[in-house]
């Protein structure tokens, strides 16, 4: 199986996120709620990855608040940010995860910035909205559909010139290109554990620049004796039990990354995007490429892109087809009708994978 | 002998201070803090030597920890330190 899914998650993951999983099994029990070696060697293995954590998006490891998923993380910063009626600045190329909890709070959403691989736009545009005044601002740092890498830096020093808290969804982006929380000055920056990061499923980061609204309440191992959720961080972000063995996958994931260099990665994967770019164009295939691009490229297909997608899942290539949990951003590309096929590279982006995807390429496409 | 108890509200504090006197050669050792110590209910403390107590509590500041309180802890008397 040729696995170019890594938008949806990472897999084939290095093997030592797996191996940490088990030993956290063996010999982990709940961290935070008791004084004996099983639950004290859980805080440890706990610790390890918040200050992993920590180090790699500089910020203080208690400010690391461990999620189930980016889409949770996502949920409690926009909670803590935004109240019904709040106006709130988003970028054209937003998920679901975003969108969705901004339309059940009822805030007055306005989208800036709609232009593909276009960074001036983006910024114009965001700018403009932010002058009109908002309360706050969500924007993703990659897009999950089409590899747009948005000018995050900019975008969030615009945020801090116009004084809006603002929140970063880093779902693409973390463990491919550096965030950092300190440099940013957000308010909050959500991200999955099982994409870039090389983590499991059921993993997520949420740094904290803010103290948010918690948006489960329960145990949390501390001030037990109050009814209301601890004031301080990690623990107002962290009810009821943390997926220990996922953390300890996390955690290796991470290490694992910060061995062999985020950069490098990156670069492979870019590399193997302008490839297939210059091949399916020859093709006469509907690319969408740009200057900013990460290692994610979308297409659309003469045929149908689900039935494309089946296609090359029969000749072992696993791809992602339809809107990709993102309308917002197909609305943006004008792709909301026919949907993209998404050939997203991974952490193992190598030049075979790539000649094997063409090779089935030239048989799908061109029929 | 006597000991200091540094009590913390919670886990990650207390194992982040664990660290920080750890790294300045201090022996200190992570426990639960006795049910009747903590009015609030639940939390972890760091038990070290009498005499390195002033200088963890400085430390700990010094790096931005948070801890609650400081005992003088001996065999059959506990006493808050104002350190």
């Amino acid at each position: 199986m040729i696995y170019l899914d890594n938008g949806a998650t990472s897999f084939h993951k290095p093997p030592e996120v797996a191996q940490a999983m088990l030993r956290a099994m063996r010999t982990c029990a709940n961290p935070g709620r008791g004084g004996h070696r099983p639950a004290m060697e859980a805080a440890k293995v706990v610790l390890r990855c918040r200050e992993r954590a920590a180090q790699l998006f500089q910020c203080q490891p208690e400010q690391v608040v461990f999620t189930g998923n980016c889409t949770q993380g996502l949920n409690t910063a926009i909670r803590s940010l935004v109240k019904p009626g709040s106006r709130v600045v988003i970028s054209g190329f937003e998920h679901n995860a975003v969108t969705r909890p901004l339309h059940a709070l009822g805030a007055r959403v306005s989208v800036a910035g709609r232009k593909l691989f276009s960074p001036e736009d983006t910024l114009e545009c965001w700018e403009t909205a932010l002058k009109k005044g908002v309360d706050a601002a969500v924007f993703t740092h990659m897009s999950n559909v089409f590899g747009y890498i948005l000018p995050m830096q900019e975008m969030a020093a615009l945020c801090r010139q116009y004084g809006v808290p603002f929140v970063i969804d880093a779902a693409q982006s973390a463990g491919v290109l550096p965030v950092s929380l300190e440099e940013t000055g957000a308010a909050y920056i959500a991200m999955p554990g099982h994409k870039g990061l090389l983590g499991p499923q059921g993993t997520g980061l949420l740094l904290c620049g803010q103290m948010p609204e918690p948006l489960l309440y329960g145990g949390t191992g501390s001030l037990s004796a109050c009814r209301e959720m601890p004031d301080f961080l990690p623990d107002r972000g962290e009810a009821g039990t943390l997926n220990v063995p996922g953390i300890a996958g996390l955690e290796a994931g991470m290490a694992w990354l910060q061995e062999k260099g985020q950069s490098q990665i990156l670069a492979r994967q870019k590399k193997q995007v302008t490839v297939c770019t210059d091949v399916l164009t020859r093709m006469g295939v509907r690319v969408f490429s740009g200057p900013c691009q990460s290692g994610t490229l979308s297409i659309v297909p003469s045929m149908d892109c689900e039935e494309a997608a089946a296609e090359f899942s029969r000749r072992g290539i696993a791809l992602r087809a339809g809107l990709h949990c993102a309308p917002l951003a197909h609305e943006s590309a004008g792709t909301h009708q026919t949907g993209t096929l998404r050939i997203s590279f991974g952490h193992d982006a190598c030049p075979m994978q790539t000649a094997r995807f063409l090779e089935a390429a030239k048989e799908v496409l061109q029929k | 002998m006597n000991n200091c108890l540094i009590t913390f509200r919670s886990v990650t504090p207390a194992q982040r201070g664990e660290g920080v006197l750890r790294r300045a050669g201090m022996d200190c050792a992570l426990q639960r803090t006795p049910r009747w110590m903590e009015e609030q209910g639940c939390g972890y403390s760091l038990r070290l030597r009498q005499v390195d107590g002033a200088r963890a509590a400085a430390l700990l500041r010094r790096n931005g920890i948070s801890f609650r309180k400081v005992y003088l802890q001996g065999e059959n008397f506990l006493e808050e330190l104002s350190v």
